[in-house]
């Protein structure tokens, strides 16, 4: 049992042997009557060895975790928040008037006068908050929504901004947020990624915006799909084989098995060798898994209907959020879900009404069914939703009809998860250009989300090229008065 | 010295004396099965032929292995491997990735005069000068300047936030990008931490990045910073391109000559209908007889098509001398606080004498590049041996090879590296020679035997007491697959890519139409930023961005899913099972052990045959009834299947 107890590091170990998706999905198929016939005794794998030093296995965080896990919900182009979320009374009276107050130094494109939002506001719920026509699905859960009115970001064009809200850099390869969390809290179900990314856009910045960077190969995102697909031809990449029978592949698998314990005794006890190994026999087990989280005919009419999955306007990002939730329900610590096509969805230089009418239209109803059957299933309380943009628009006009980016300042809603429910947190100024009250940078966003989960972003680190390197870098303040 | 007998070459004994230092003792020697798979692989990144085994194997002097790393060196096949390893450290690709991944059009010719150049054995001094002044370097021959101009591509490659709204930041982004770039790539030195503040800690300080930043300001990288900013490219026509571009000029002249005479006929002819002194009307053409019309119709038509026709000049991404300027400390990092001007050069802390000697015209660059490759510059030739150290044994002397400062790994031996750098320079700079060099000696040609005393004290074999297991490269494991599958084209050189340069690769589409299923080496394929390759991304190739000459090796389950379902390793085995089916041999046995030979280039053992053939046999009666397939074909597919993604084939030893 112990003749191969390998003695490789364990850093060595979460540099180079990343086992996939761990060593309990190999450790708990060994147990199981169905397929312990394919896989041989344990010890031929140095098992013990791994089990020492499953990266994946869940860890515990700095301190009580408030959320388990992450449903971001990433509305590609920048949403306007002075039309959706973060009402301006003034901007309503002033339309057409000058802005009273310096634009920035830097602007994606000159813009003229105040425009006021084409949306009537209207308060909703006990806590009062104001929500546009925009979205009238989404307001019924003002109760349980925290919203930040006064992020701001750094970069003013969609590719640096990207990277900065899925990294922390717009300027250099940096591990993406979901990464980090894979990193420091594991993942619960050892036969998935810790990490998913739904439908994820390939532009302006692509897969840096789920990579790893500098940190181990397995916290990376595992994309289902991309942008220019319907969700429902989303696929984890090569976990199909329509060219061979399973049956056939099973038989290959197990000669493969065979001649590597072979060489392996051959070479003698080498972690690498062990990983890969076994990573064959997780790789048939996700290829499994992945489809029957997929396969969505177990659900009941009611909860279709509630995603709006009835309706061709809603049925594609109905699905995201639908998927969303499955993987959440399977312990996968990250889930990210894009609302992205092909004219970069919310990117309303001009024709805004047009623009944010259908964009909204597509995504309310399936975000309010996610937050009601989250809700309803009891996981709201240990899952942080998260929607945002890269950055939010304009309240000056672009041309005669269009919003132009805003990084200076936005609005980005939180639920669930240990954020206090029906509460505004800072402001932007009266004309929502500027956030001016309890501002949150990019960075503090994250510091608070990575706090959300308990951790402590000054002490999730990871040295890389000679220095400690984290999400935050050298800034980030954690907002501690959303915390319920 | 206790193995007095071991040593075959001086590096042994600078190894020796540590492993019995540490009380450890080398592995025996590799078997010549073991040598030629791992020589083949390290030199060509390619496996050898069966042909090329029995070779070696006859071959009885003991001059055969050196007598193999020599054909292996001449073979074209090298410069494609170790170019490549040198691609790593250019941080070299087809894409510009960041924020606006737009084509790389013309990033290959760097890529094919790096192959060249290795091929070549061009000395490594004269290589760096040729990426870091080849523009400023004096000659008479256009070929070598064109050459020359395409090396300076090395500088212009980076990654680049092309639609930065702020144009000055945009500017000293890609001046810091070249000076990291360099830094670490050259000298193993982390410059970019000096942009804000002065090295923490290396002796490098704000003054000394900014007397750089001023050698880089002063070079022309881009044409244009507007989003989308242009880069810079140089002409490298040809005397036949430019011989035809001043014909179509000609073409072009003589066609608009004829529209203008034409115009002044008409007005002429025009002026006098109108009567004696009439002065010209405003749109005169409105007014001219049909057929002229017609007739000027034609001409300009054509005029429009010829000069739509302008033959292509060649150009390649590079540099030139810009407006030479001195450029102020950035307070901060921020182009907004600015301090006192630095003047042009380069770290005083690493400079013998520091009178830069940089005209008031000049960039400095020349200076640079000259300064860089002295033969007693501190740390270039000591970071290159270290990296040809790194990509033979699989680690680095000093393991960070990118990072030679106070925050990188110290030596292991210390004095190994020493005499390797003087040695380096000594023969002239020569890479061919420092690979005869480390490869004919007993620490390359040990097994990798596993020691279990040497385990407990060395378990990451840190010390070298055995050779390493490695896995393939990305690159590797597809070329090979293809090799042995017998679809590889040999063809070298030339662009892949899909899209015209400066086009965008996907814009907001997400759909990546690259294409990667030209059976040619991987060197060859487009190398995207931002959505790399799934062989790439799934096999630890650079990240294309950075500077990387460390590559890791990760084990993921992706992987494992790819081996199982990927078109390339199933087209593969079915080829390779056509091959094996095709041959003329008399019997399933004699298959497995020609498959063996040619997958593994080694002889099959007994049991590997029985059971192999048994697998082959038990695959046809189980999928017989199979509708419409040939189950023959089917059961060596999934054998050779098995072999091609066998820890055997991805790993060398």
């Amino acid at each position: 049992m112990t003749a191969f107890r390998s003695t490789f590091s364990r850093r060595q170990m979460l540099r180079d042997s990343g086992l996939g998706f761990g060593y309990l999905a190999l450790a708990s198929m060994l147990n199981d009557e169905a397929v312990s016939g394919r896989v041989r005794a344990a010890d031929d794998v140095g098992l013990d060895a791994l089990a020492a030093n499953n990266p994946l296995a869940p860890r515990d965080p700095h301190f009580a975790p408030r959320a388990k896990r992450v449903i971001f919900l990433f509305m590609k182009g920048g949403p306007s928040h002075i039309d959706t979320f973060d009402y301006k009374p003034l901007l309503q009276r002033d339309d057409g008037k000058p802005l009273p107050f310096e634009k920035p130094r830097v602007q994606f494109a000159p813009t003229n006068n105040l425009l006021a939002s084409p949306w009537k506001f209207q308060q909703y719920g006990e806590c009062g908050q104001w929500v546009s026509e925009l979205f009238p699905n989404v307001a019924r859960h003002v109760d349980d929504l925290c919203m930040l009115h006064g992020v701001h970001g750094t970069n003013a064009a969609h590719g640096g901004a990207l990277l900065k809200l899925h990294t922390g850099s717009d300027n250099f390869v940096r591990p993406s947020m979901g990464a980090w969390v894979a990193y420091g809290l594991g993942t619960e179900n050892q036969n998935l990624p810790g990490f998913i990314t739904i439908c994820p856009t390939l532009a302006h910045g692509g897969v840096r915006n789920w990579g790893s960077a500098f940190l181990p190969a397995y916290c990376q995102g595992t994309p289902l799909g991309v942008a220019s697909q319907p969700s429902s031809a989303a696929t984890v990449r090569y976990a199909k084989n329509d060219r061979i029978a399973p049956a056939q592949q099973r038989r290959e698998l197990d000669l493969l098995a065979e001649i590597n314990r072979e060489h392996l005794q051959q070479t003698g006890p080498n972690s690498a060798l062990e990983s890969r190994i076994s990573s064959f026999e997780l790789a048939f087990r996700m290829q499994m898994a992945i489809p029957r989280i997929q396969d969505i005919s177990d659900e009941s009419p009611e909860t279709l209907k509630l995603y709006g999955m009835d309706e061709t306007v809603t049925e594609d990002f109905g699905r995201q959020c639908l998927l969303a939730r499955r993987f959440a329900e399977q312990g996968v610590r990250f889930i990210q879900v894009t609302h992205s096509d092909t004219n970069v969805q919310w990117d309303q230089h001009s024709q805004l009404k047009q623009g944010h009418e259908k964009n909204a239209l597509e995504v309310d109803k399936p975000i309010a069914g996610l937050l009601t059957d989250l809700k309803q299933r009891g996981l709201l309380d240990d899952t942080l939703v998260v929607w945002s943009g890269e950055f939010g628009r304009t309240p000056t006009a672009q041309g005669k009809d269009g919003r132009d980016h805003n990084p200076e300042g936005f609005t980005i809603w939180m639920a669930g998860g240990g954020v206090k429910p029906g509460f505004r947190y800072g402001a932007t100024d009266d004309y929502g250009y500027y956030a001016a009250e309890d501002k949150m940078h990019i960075h503090d966003v994250h510091a608070t989300l990575l706090h959300l989960l308990g951790l402590d972003h000054e002490r999730l680190t990871y040295r890389y090229a000679g220095r400690d390197f984290r999400l935050t870098d050298i800034a980030g303040h954690v907002a501690e008065k959303i915390f319920a | 010295m206790k193995q007095a007998d071991w040593p075959t070459s001086p590096i042994d004994y600078f190894v020796l004396s540590k492993l019995e230092e540490n009380g450890l003792r080398p592995a025996p020697p590799a078997d010549r099965l073991t040598l030629i798979r791992r020589a083949t692989f390290d030199l060509l990144g390619l496996p050898p032929t069966p042909a090329e085994v029995d070779q070696f194997l006859a071959d009885e002097s003991p001059e055969a292995f050196a007598r193999l790393v020599e054909r292996l060196l001449e073979s074209p096949h090298y410069g494609e491997r170790w170019g490549r390893h040198w691609l790593d450290v250019a941080r070299y690709a087809d894409s510009n990735g960041l924020d606006e991944n737009i084509a790389h059009g013309n990033a290959w010719r760097y890529r094919d005069w790096v192959v060249a150049a290795f091929n070549a054995d061009r000395p490594f001094d004269l290589f760096l000068r040729e990426q870091i002044a080849g523009d400023l370097l004096p000659t008479d021959d256009a070929e070598l300047r064109r050459q020359r101009l395409i090396a300076t591509g090395f500088l212009t490659l980076g990654p680049k936030v092309l639609a930065e709204v702020d144009e000055t930041k945009m500017e000293m982004d890609i001046v810091d990008e070249q000076i990291d770039t360099l830094g670490r790539a050259v000298m193993g030195m982390t410059f970019g931490c000096a942009r804000c503040h002065d090295h923490k800690f290396d002796p490098i300080g704000t003054a000394d990045y900014y007397a750089l930043a001023g050698i880089f300001k002063s070079t022309r990288t881009m044409d244009s910073f507007t989003k989308i900013a242009r880069w810079h490219e140089n002409s490298i026509a040809t005397e036949a391109e430019l011989a035809a571009k001043a014909e179509h000029d000609q073409q072009v002249a003589t066609k608009k000559s004829e529209i203008d005479s034409l115009v002044a006929a008409a007005n002429e002819q025009l002026k006098q209908s109108l009567g004696e002194g009439a002065a010209l009307p405003d749109k005169p053409e409105t007014q001219y007889p049909e057929e002229t019309k017609q007739r000027l119709k034609q001409l300009r038509d054509a005029l429009t098509t010829l000069e739509k026709a302008a033959p292509a000049m060649s150009t390649a991404m590079g540099v030139t001398d810009g407006d030479a300027r001195n450029v102020a400390v950035h307070i901060r990092g921020s182009h907004l606080t600015l301090g006192d001007e630095a003047s042009r050069g380069w770290p005083r802390v690493l400079s013998h004498d520091t009178s830069f000697n940089i005209g008031e015209t000049e960039s400095g660059r020349l200076q640079l590049a000259d300064w860089l490759t002295r033969p007693d510059h501190p740390l270039t030739g000591r970071v290159f041996v270290n990296r040809i150290w790194r990509w033979h044994f699989g680690r680095g002397i000093v393991g960070s090879t990118d990072n030679f400062g106070e925050l990188g790994e110290r030596p292991l031996n210390p004095e190994l590296l020493d005499w390797l750098t003087v040695e380096f320079a000594e023969q002239g700079w020569s890479i061919k020679t420092m690979h005869r060099l480390m490869m004919l000696s007993s620490v390359y040609r040990m097994s990798s035997t596993h020691d279990p005393e040497c385990a407990a004290i060395d378990p990451e074999n840190r010390w070298q007491w055995r050779a390493g297991v490695r896995r393939l490269e990305a690159e590797a494991i597809r070329d090979a697959m293809l090799a042995v599958s017998g679809t590889l084209d040999p063809t070298m050189g030339g662009s892949l890519l899909h899209v015209g340069n400066r086009e965008f690769i996907f814009n907001h589409t997400s759909k990546d139409e690259t294409k990667y299923d030209a059976p040619r080496r991987s060197l060859y394929l487009p190398v995207i930023r931002n959505h790399l390759y799934d062989v790439f991304q799934l096999f630890d190739y650079t990240d294309a961005g950075v500077v990387n000459g460390d590559r890791s090796t990760s084990t993921v389950a992706p992987q494992a899913l790819f081996m199982m379902n990927s078109e390339l390793v199933s087209d593969a085995a079915t080829a390779l099972a056509r091959r094996a089916l095709n041959e003329p041999l008399d019997s399933d046995e004699a298959r497995v052990a020609w498959l063996y030979r040619s997958a593994l280039a080694r002889p099959a053992a007994e049991h590997e045959v029985q059971r192999a053939s048994e697998f082959v046999a038990s695959l046809s009666e189980a999928s017989e009834g199979t509708a419409g397939d040939d189950t023959r074909l089917a059961a060596w597919r999934s054998l050779c299947h098995v072999l091609l993604t066998s820890n055997e084939f991805i790993y060398v030893r």
